[in-house]
Formats: C-alpha cells, structure tokens, sequence
C-alpha cells in the first residue's frame, strides 16, 4: 500500500494517476474517517478498516492534509483532526511509499 | 543548537521531535510543557503525551509562560512543547493582551536566553495557517504572532523539519 498525502485541490489524484498507473485508489480518505467517527466507530476499528480494505493488490491510499490550521471550535472537528492525523500516521508507517503533493509536485517522503 | 520541528495538529511532530532527542546521549532530558491543563480536553491531552513519553527519561517541568526562568544544568538537551501554547499563554496572560510583535519579541528573547542556557533545544511549533479561513481580529493577531515567531524561530536555527504524517522533512 501506498500513501499520498497533500492539502485539498493539490492535483493529488492526478499525480496518484500519473505515478501509480496500475494501482487502485481509496480516495478521500479524511472523509471516510470522518464518516466512520460520526457512526461512532472508534480509531483502532477505522484503521483496521482501512488496512483490510487495502490489503490486496496494489492501493493508494489518498487523504487530505487537514491538521495545518487553527484549533476549530468544535469539539467533533477538533477530534476528527487528532483521528485523522493518528491514522494517517500509521499508515504511513505501513505504506511502502509516502508522496506528498504540493502544487501538483509530488515529492516521495518515504 | 536549536532545532525546530514543525507540523499541523495530528501530524506526528511531538513523537518525532522525542525521537531526536532519544537519540541524543545528553545527561539530562527536559520537558518544558506548555499546555495548561483547564478541563477534560486539555487534561486527556496531556495524559495522552505524557503516556507517549513514559520510559524515555524526560524531566518533565511545567511551563506555560516565561520559559526564560527555568532552571536546568547546562548540559541538557531540552524539548520545549509547544509554541502555540507559549504564545496563547504569554498573548493573554497579562491584564491586557500583548500585541503580536511584543510578543513574538517577548517569546524570541526568551528562547535565545534559554537556548544559551542549555547545550541543545528543540523547539515543537505548529503549522495554523494554511485552512484559508478569514478569522476574527483577536485570533488574526495571535496568528501573527506565531507566524512571525515561527519564522524568527527558524533563521534562528541550526536543523528545521516539516513534520508530515510522523515523517520528517527536512527543510
């Protein structure tokens, strides 16, 4: 599994596209943690979620980098930010490949 | 040396920054810990890095204004977390709140003093800019704040990395 991370309108699909023509894609990951944390499921479940949902063949895994602004009022948001960065974290840990994007320039990080 | 790591929230900088201090061999490991514990949130958060620290031999002091008063032997390498706390304390811990530049002038000062009191100092900052919202005037003068100490921070030091999903980026 890979991982390509960047902030939203980045041309991370693109790139993801361009430098992984054979792959299959989990797009929009933030949201889909979102999605799961709103049913209640907890962080250990969505991780392992998404891990078995990438376990065959070739993923990338594509997320939005959504930590790099103020604390939001919201208490959900503020949670769905700490979540979504915890998971990320481990699947950068898993993945063999980590591909930030900025600008449309992708730069492997890992 | 000062070293200064930087990332957004959830992006693995505090884990990364105690690694680099973890592989240092320095006597004595500090913790200057910024945050203020002020209900549930703040106290599980804290709890929350405190576990991530066990067993990595931190001195953990408390700290949330004036850094500069601290007492430390001088070959110690010291994790100071985080700035945004740092500078919310100093901003509005007085009777009126600091203007952005006495702060970040407060808060820079303070930082070159204690970084002369200390063989290494690793400084955990936060990336709050970049979600394109317009905010209020208060909070728009504490960004400033933080925006012109990160960036002082950084030409003030030797290594700055980019933390991103728990990988450094050196920059």
């Amino acid at each position: 599994m890979n991982l390509v991370i960047g902030g939203s309108y980045q041309g991370k699909t693109e790139y993801a596209l361009h430098t992984f023509p054979e792959a299959k894609f989990f797009n929009q990951a933030h949201l889909f943690i979102k999605k799961r944390l709103i049913e209640g499921k907890v962080k250990e479940e969505i991780l392992a979620e998404i891990m078995a949902a990438t376990s065959e063949g070739q993923w990338v895994i594509i997320a939005d980098e959504i930590g790099n602004g103020v604390v939001p009022m919201d208490a959900n948001e503020r949670n769905w930010r700490d979540i979504a960065g915890q998971i990320l974290i481990e699947l950068a840990k898993e993945a063999k490949e980590v591909h930030r994007v900025i600008l449309g320039i992708g730069q492997r990080i890992k | 040396m000062i070293t200064l790591v930087y990332g957004g929230s959830g992006s693995g900088k505090s884990a990364f920054a105690e690694d680099l201090v973890c592989k240092t061999d320095f006597p004595n490991r500090y913790y200057l810990a910024t945050m203020r514990s002020f209900d549930e949130e703040t106290k599980n958060r804290i709890a929350r890095h405190r576990s991530l620290r066990e067993g990595k031999n931190f001195i953990t002091i408390e700290c949330p204004t004036d850094i500069v008063n601290t007492i430390i032997e001088r070959d110690s390498i010291v994790l100071l977390e985080c700035m945004s706390n740092l500078v919310a304390n100093e901003m509005f811990s007085g009777k009126e709140a600091k203007s952005f530049y006495q702060c970040a002038d407060k808060i820079v000062e303070d930082v070159i003093a204690l970084s002369k009191k200390t063989a290494s100092l690793v400084i955990v900052s936060n990336n709050i800019f970049e979600d394109g919202i317009s905010y209020d005037e208060g909070t728009k003068e504490y960004m400033r704040a933080l925006g012109l100490i990160n960036k002082r921070l950084a030409e003030l030091s030797d290594e700055v990395y980019e933390v991103v999903v728990g990988i450094g980026i050196k920059i």
